[in-house]
């Protein structure tokens, strides 16, 4: 096999996660480190905490709103004083609403959101626009005091460019606004240049058992008389 | 088996027991497989510089760098063809000079040893050269260079080998048709390398590489295990006792040899057991034989423009006519076609007469038409293939019957018979001169290209066919005042 799969670090984080989640069941669970930025908890009455209620399987924890393998799917950074949501900030990336009102943030969005595909409630303050633009969501509406981003958009197919990645790339979403090339449907390795796994015991087998039967043949009809030079 | 049949109606294969066949088969083959790998090489290049370098893809779209561009030993495309073509030249090189020391050390070791240790080594080279860098992520220009060096040096030992075990086993009278036939084995292995290639360049270009060495560690054990170098090491009369024995069955033939037999007086038997007592003459000696210096000149010469066409005949087709590469790769086959057809039959045609400078002479003036004739090909697919198969067949026929039936002449010529191993040795300098040709040519026909355009690199071939004729007119003068002798002497005696 060749190495260099499709693995890409950003699928490691749910899978630290979950180590996480495994180690610390048998004490205190252990949070990832995102949730406990901020101090307190959830508001009651906040979209995060609505949304977790919704589903019973569901459950609030300091900052995030978890799921039964601890995976987060909501984030509530509300009124935190955030310039800036931290070098966690990915550990949510798998977060469907997350609230960064009442916080002081830069208007420069577009790139924490890496991997954010998962993403379809953003709420932001007020003078920050939505990652991505208008045209990377369904919906976006003005508050008084926050503006909500809705409806992540697939931009893919949208812009009508046939060739979008090289040869064998894929388009796939990577957050609001954002797109990015994997190998396509059965390619894989450097340049997505590899399809299929070469059979390499099939290979030496069938390679192997021809040469041992022509030389054994041939060393019967041929050398066996020959004198030693 | 009709074995029996073939035996009993006389005619030229009559001689051939299944020692023959095997040899033949044999040689045929481990010489196939090492031109194979050699093919790999070229096509796979695409794939390598594609590894080798950064994707170059400029959207605003994200590409993962672990998937798009995480190798940067080249930043484009065009500096890794570059590296590309001066690693074919460098295994040209290393090729040529392997070609002279090669030969030498195979008239003075077991010829079987040396062929299946050629093969067996040069394709762990060539496993070192592409899965095992491949799998460590390993890539570093100055290995791949040192690597293909290598890969040119023990690559060598299997021509000068496989030509003289030939050599040992088909005797002068058939030898031209049956060299001819068995010179196809490079452009057979140019086909094989492709298709191995082509087959498996879904998985990863190393698997191309793996499959190529592999195939070709298993034909070097198969030689090892299979190869009977010579009719005296099972016990049978060598060739030249052969060649006495059959008098009746070539009335002509004989008559030239008999002829041939006055002016070179050295004649003997060699019986069974003598190739343990015979001593390898030196390189010197073999440079001194005559012919071996005009025929290594005048294949420095023809070689050039032979291997010339095998390298750049694909990039011109796409490059002039603006054709697929694939389909100029498949059409550019039609040059090997012409060289097999064009080497049989001049092989053939010389047989009978007994001698082959003529032959070639008549070819390579043809040739310089055919050349002319090809470069002011229209722009259409068949007649190309047509003008291609028959420049192949005027130049890459003659050129496969010096690198090979001629060479065997060389080795063994009335000279030195019996008395001394000198085939593998004369191969080795006649191919080895030719290399370097080849070698020189590669860089002379990039820099005519990129100067002057493609008709002025035809008009570079039609110079080179001519040099090669000038080299072999000293031979070519002789050998016809011997055919004007032979016809005299057959009207007096008729």
């Amino acid at each position: 096999m060749a190495p260099g799969g499709p693995a890409s670090p950003s699928s490691l984080v749910p899978w630290a996660a979950a180590v996480l989640l495994v180690v610390g069941a048998e004490r205190a669970p252990a949070l990832p480190e995102i949730c406990i930025q901020c101090p307190g908890s959830v508001r009651n009455l906040s979209e995060v905490a609505l949304y977790c209620k919704q589903t019973p399987a569901l459950m609030l924890q300091a900052r995030c709103c978890l799921n039964q393998k601890g995976i987060i799917l909501g984030l509530d950074l509300q009124n935190c004083s955030l310039k800036d949501p931290g070098p966690n900030f990915p550990q949510a990336h798998t977060a469907v609403i997350i609230d960064l009102q009442a916080n002081p943030l830069k208007d420069d969005l577009a790139n924490i959101f890496h991997g954010f595909t998962q993403l379809q409630t953003l709420i932001l303050p007020q003078d920050v626009s939505c990652p991505g633009g208008i045209n990377a969501w369904d919906t976006v509406t003005f508050y008084i005091n926050n503006q909500t981003c809705h409806g992540q958009r697939n931009l893919c197919n949208s812009t009508g460019d046939q060739e979008m990645c090289p040869e064998n790339g894929s388009c796939v979403p990577d957050g609001p606004g954002l797109l990015q090339c994997v190998c396509a449907d059965g390619f894989h390795g450097y340049k997505c240049m590899r399809q299929g796994s070469f059979s390499l015991l099939m290979f030496f087998g069938i390679l192997g058992s021809t040469t041992l039967s022509i030389s054994i043949l041939l060393w019967g009809t041929q050398r066996r008389k020959a004198k030693a030079s | 088996m009709a074995w029996p049949n073939v035996f009993q109606r006389g005619t030229l294969f009559s001689r051939f027991s299944h020692h023959h066949v095997v040899v033949f088969l044999l040689t045929f083959f481990s010489y196939s497989l090492l031109h194979a790998s050699r093919k790999t090489f070229s096509n796979v290049k695409v794939s390598i510089s594609k590894q080798w370098t950064p994707s170059a893809f400029n959207k605003s779209i994200r590409l993962p760098v672990e998937i798009w561009s995480s190798n940067h030993l080249f930043p484009s495309a065009e500096e890794a063809t570059l590296f590309l073509g001066t690693l074919d030249t460098i295994f040209l090189f290393s090729y040529a000079v392997g070609l002279f020391i090669s030969g030498i050390v195979g008239d003075r070791l077991n010829l079987r040893w040396v062929l299946s240790f050629g093969m067996c080594s040069s394709s762990l080279v060539v496993f070192v050269f592409g899965p095992v860098t491949e799998w460590l992520h390993f890539y570093n220009k100055g290995l791949y260079c040192c690597l293909w060096i290598g890969n040119g040096l023990l690559q060598s030992t299997g021509w000068p080998c496989v030509v003289a075990v030939m050599g040992n086993w088909f005797g002068k009278a058939g030898r031209g048709v049956v060299f001819g036939l068995w010179s196809a084995c490079a452009s057979v292995g140019n086909i094989l390398g492709a298709c191995l290639a082509s087959s498996v360049l879904q998985y990863g270009y190393e698997y191309a590489f793996l499959v190529t060495a592999a195939v070709q560690f298993a034909g070097g054990i198969i030689i090892f295990f299979g190869l009977l170098v010579s009719p005296e090491e099972i016990g049978l009369p060598g060739i030249e006792a052969e060649e006495n024995f059959d008098e009746d069955a070539h009335r002509p033939l004989i008559n030239g040899a008999e002829n041939e037999d006055e002016h070179e007086p050295n004649y003997s038997i060699q019986e069974g057991g003598t190739v343990a007592h015979v001593k390898a003459i030196s390189f010197y000696q073999a440079c001194c034989l005559p012919g071996v210096i005009p025929y290594s000149l005048a294949y420095a010469c023809l070689k050039l423009v032979n291997y010339s066409f095998f390298f750049w005949l694909p990039f011109y087709l796409s490059n002039n006519f603006g054709w697929k590469e694939a389909e100029a790769d498949k059409l550019s086959i039609w040059y090997d076609v012409g060289g097999i057809i064009g080497g049989t039959l001049q092989g053939f045609i010389s047989d009978m007469l007994q001698k082959r400078a003529p032959v070639l002479a008549l070819s390579l003036l043809l040739a310089v038409g055919s050349l002319v004739g090809y470069s002011r090909s229209p722009n259409d697919k068949s007649i190309n293939a047509l003008l291609m198969a028959v420049t192949g067949f005027f130049i890459g026929g003659p050129s496969n019957m010096i690198s090979s039936a001629i060479s065997a002449d060389l080795g063994r010529q009335e000279l030195i018979q019996g008395s001394s191993e000198a085939l593998a040795t004369v191969t080795g300098i006649v191919d080895g001169t030719g290399s370097i040709g080849a070698a020189v040519g590669q860089y002379l026909v990039s820099l005519i290209q990129d100067n002057l355009g493609w008709m002025w690199v035809f008009y570079f071939f039609i110079l080179m066919t001519s040099c090669t004729i000038l080299f072999i007119s000293p031979l070519i003068v002789r050998e016809i005042s011997y055919l004007m002798q032979r016809r005299q002497t057959h009207v007096l005696s008729g």
